[in-house]
């Protein structure tokens, strides 16, 4: 009992940010319920990312009734690799990845061979709602498949690594990148098995990394080490996090991006409940720097100015960078 | 944020006191038990007036019955009485009854009934009496002289009415002394010994009156005890006229007051009056609610006991439900335990009240496990939703018909009641945990499946305890300290417990 109230002190010394605090002080504080649907709906998110002309990937369609599942020959044309997601999935579910097509079946990204009518009942699936939030009906939605950069190769298993930056009110707080294993079958999800590999704002270097709630510093697939690692066109990365805010309003949020090969950094979903393992990946807790953050703005909202996208990735990186193990 | 602090602090300060203040006075003021186990004793008391009538005279009979404006209240009051007309009338602090008949012949009898109980509620009257008396008895010769020379060492042994009381009967009790022996000429029975103190007090000018009580003590033939009360100015004070001991029992009933016998009989003889008490006992709150239609005071009126009693039955149930809630809500938000869906264990925990716990969770856990493996194989055959939930449903409810009928086979009358286990539940039960298995694998399909069985187990348990569905029942304005308490939960930003346990790679170094 003293054990584990000396270890809550210690925590909490930390700055570790728990799921209560996460949603008293952070979801339910910064968040706009009414803009939920906005981050909720991936096809919603893309039409405000492609209007406010940041970078998401191409959408090839989307398919909102059983009747739109015949289009889908008409969707695809000739494309032998694309992405089929529900529009409201939570946490990766639900969604089908084809790298190539195999006379008439196709080949997921894990090398799987599926045939055209399991891709069909995998978009019925979607659209009766198995794989939304509360189980209400779904959009498919059909998209240009992300290639990683050759970058991750090294560290990476397969499936589409993804970067993961927390933005409080446009402030980019903490940076991890996600490389999926060979456990969690291709999903960038840390819940689902993927490791999580926290990221030094300032210079976009690869620090330790998470897995299953345990430190690790290797890939449990490759044994390649982890940190270390420059991520090319970081500050691209940052400025497109930082840029989310303004986009959909919400003041908490976990940008996902990608780094695709040829398309460079892109968005891919934006989440309104970003989970808590980002602080392993960093070894350093969330609440210090939310904290930094909430005064920033409490200060400046004396000053009444308004920071730009690139001015608040300078507070950032100024503030977080560097020493990342330390503050 | 600021504001909407202050102002969850305000609502949560307002609502526990409103809670705590009506529950308080639902308890201190109003008198109901806390617990259903505080049973009262009821007591049924005969009083049983024999006599021979006078042939060709009216007769009247007349009686003395308690006045119960004191710590007993009647539930029920009857006069049996053949051809008999029958009136109260109350004269002071005294109520009579009088039988009266214009012709009647030989052996009688007439019964007064009167059932009753401790007082519940209620403010008690203030007492009032004399406090001085101009009278005095007259007295001369020599019990003038004998009463004078007690009078003295009372005098000088005493400070107030209390111990002035008390000091005389104690002399009067010693028979010894010369001049009690006078007084009391050779009789030295109770009612003597009080005529004697009556005597002396009257002297003195200090007021006193005499209490007939019976005494509530079961299956003992009993007659009227004689006690001695005098005013203080605040309250009456009970003397024993035989040891001088101050107070009445608590077990003694007050019958009559005054020197008049307790019945008086024209035309008649051979007049005798028997009591016979005895007691049972009764569930408090039934009691209260029996005083209740019998006073002025109707606190339960709008209670949930003012419900037909079937209605009572379901919102003892009903308001339960918070309970469970509020379990899971702790088991959610200050331990961190994973649970399918939010208030689904609530409802299993609401189904296991038919199943019975031990035979609930192995019947959830056999279904579970048998749906488990249907909806697996129906995986295979690509169907959508709605059909594949509708037969994993009617599987569900076969699987029940066909334990049920097993069971009963095998003489397991518990079999039968898993028919209105809530087959919804467990079919929603299934379709979530195959997709948790799906996704996130048999260990947290296994993990959450516990979790709920464990939060349920322990909400189905908390709602099970009698006492505190009493509690909850009888006094719900209870609920509104759990609203306090859920809204400060609302705003709960510690960690979990289990988060102690995520994030112990923090502290490894």
């Amino acid at each position: 009992m003293i054990g584990l109230w000396k270890r809550w002190k210690a925590l909490e010394a930390l700055g570790i940010m728990g799921i209560n605090r996460r949603n008293a002080d952070y979801v339910l504080k910064y968040n706009k319920r009414s803009l939920y649907p906005i981050v909720d709906d991936k096809i919603i998110t893309k039409q405000r990312a492609i209007e406010a002309g940041i970078h998401v990937p191409e959408m090839y369609g989307v398919i909102s009734t059983e009747k739109e599942i015949d289009k889908l020959d008409e969707i695809i044309g000739e494309r032998t690799d694309f992405v089929i997601k529900p529009a409201q999935g939570a946490g990766g579910d639900g969604i089908l990845v084809i790298a190539d097509r195999f006379e008439d079946r196709y080949k997921t990204v894990s090398g799987k061979i599926v045939s055209h009518e399991e891709i069909e009942h995998q978009i019925s699936s979607i659209l009766t709602g198995l794989y939304s939030l509360g189980g209400h009906r779904d959009r498919a939605l059909i998209e240009y498949r992300v290639t990683p950069d050759q970058i991750f190769k090294s560290i990476s298993y397969e499936g589409v690594p993804d970067i993961r930056i927390i933005v409080l009110m446009g402030y980019p707080v903490m940076a991890m990148l996600r490389l999926p294993t060979r456990q969690s079958g291709g999903k960038a999800n840390l819940h689902q098995g993927a490791i999580g590999v926290g990221v030094d704002l300032a210079t976009g270097i690869t620090l330790k990394g998470t897995w299953l709630n345990a430190k690790i510093t290797k890939h449990p697939d490759t044994t390649n080490a982890v940190d270390g690692v420059q991520l090319p066109n970081w500050d691209g990365f940052m400025r497109l996090a930082a840029g989310c805010y303004e986009l959909c309003g919400l003041g908490y949020i976990g940008v996902d991006m990608v780094l695709d090969q040829d398309k460079g950094p892109l968005i891919l979903e934006l989440n309104a409940r970003p989970g808590l393992n980002i602080q392993i990946a960093n070894d350093c807790g969330l609440t210090l720097r939310t904290h930094a953050v909430e005064a920033h703005l409490a200060q400046l909202a004396e000053q009444d100015v308004q920071e730009s996208p690139e001015e608040r990735v300078r507070f950032a990186q100024s503030l977080f960078g560097h020493v990342p193990n330390k503050d | 944020m600021r504001s909407l602090t202050l102002h969850l602090k305000v609502l949560i300060t307002v609502l526990v006191t409103l809670g705590v203040l009506i529950t308080a006075y639902q308890i201190f003021i109003l008198g109901i038990p806390v617990t259903e186990d505080e049973t009262d004793d009821l007591w049924n008391i005969d009083a049983k007036v024999e006599f021979v009538a006078t042939p060709h005279e009216p007769v009247k009979v007349q009686m003395f019955v308690p006045p119960l404006n004191q710590n007993y209240v009647s539930l029920n009051e009857s006069f049996i009485s053949n051809n008999y007309g029958v009136s109260i009338n109350r004269t002071g602090d005294n109520r009579k009854v009088t039988w009266s008949a214009r012709r009647a012949k030989g052996n009688q009898t007439l019964y007064y009934r009167l059932v009753l109980t401790k007082r519940y509620s209620g403010e008690q009257l203030k007492p009032k009496g004399p406090i001085f008396r101009d009278e005095q008895i007259p007295v001369d010769g020599p019990e003038k002289i004998a009463a004078e020379a007690l009078m003295a060492p009372i005098r000088q042994h005493s400070a107030d009415v209390e111990t002035f009381v008390g000091e005389t009967i104690k002399r009067v009790n010693n028979v010894n002394d010369d001049n009690v022996k006078l007084l009391l000429g050779g009789d030295q029975s109770t009612v003597n010994k009080a005529r004697v103190v009556d005597l002396l007090l009257s002297i003195a000018h200090v007021p006193m009156e005499r209490v007939h009580t019976l005494r509530l003590i079961a299956d003992q033939p009993q007659n009227p005890e004689l006690w001695l009360r005098s005013f203080n100015g605040d309250k009456w004070l009970y003397f024993n006229p035989e040891t001088g001991e101050q107070g009445l029992p608590a077990d003694r009933l007050m019958w009559w007051t005054g020197d008049e016998p307790l019945v008086t009989l024209d035309g008649g003889k051979k007049i005798q009056v028997n009591f016979t008490l005895n007691n049972s006992e009764m569930n408090a709150i039934r009691l209260a609610k029996l005083t209740d239609e019998n006073t002025d005071v109707d606190f339960l009126e709008y209670s949930l006991y003012g419900l037909p009693l079937q209605t009572q039955q379901t919102y003892q149930i009903m308001i339960m439900i918070p309970i469970g809630v509020l379990v899971i809500l702790i088991l959610r938000n200050l331990i961190g335990l994973q649970t399918l869906g939010t208030f689904t264990p609530v409802l299993i925990a609401l189904a296991f009240r038919e199943t019975q716990l031990g035979f609930g969770i192995a019947l959830f856990t056999l279904i579970t496990a048998l749906g488990l493996s249907l909806r697996s194989y129906l995986e295979h055959l690509k169907l959508q939703m709605l059909p594949r939930l509708s037969v994993v449903l009617t599987f569900v409810v076969v699987l029940i018909a066909v334990i049920s009928l097993l069971s009963h086979k095998l003489g397991l009358e518990r079999g039968l009641s898993v028919a209105l286990f809530p087959m919804v539940i467990l079919t929603m039960t299934i379709e979530r945990l195959s997709i948790t298995w799906e996704e996130r694998g048999a260990g947290h399909a296994m993990k959450v499946a516990i979790g709920t069985l464990f939060a349920a187990t322990l909400a189905h348990l908390l709602m099970m305890v009698p006492q505190l569905v009493y509690f909850v029942f009888t006094f719900p304005a209870i609920l509104l300290v759990m609203v306090g308490f859920m809204l400060a939960m609302g705003r709960y930003r510690g960690y979990r417990l289990t988060e102690l346990f995520r994030f112990k790679a923090f502290l490894k170094d």
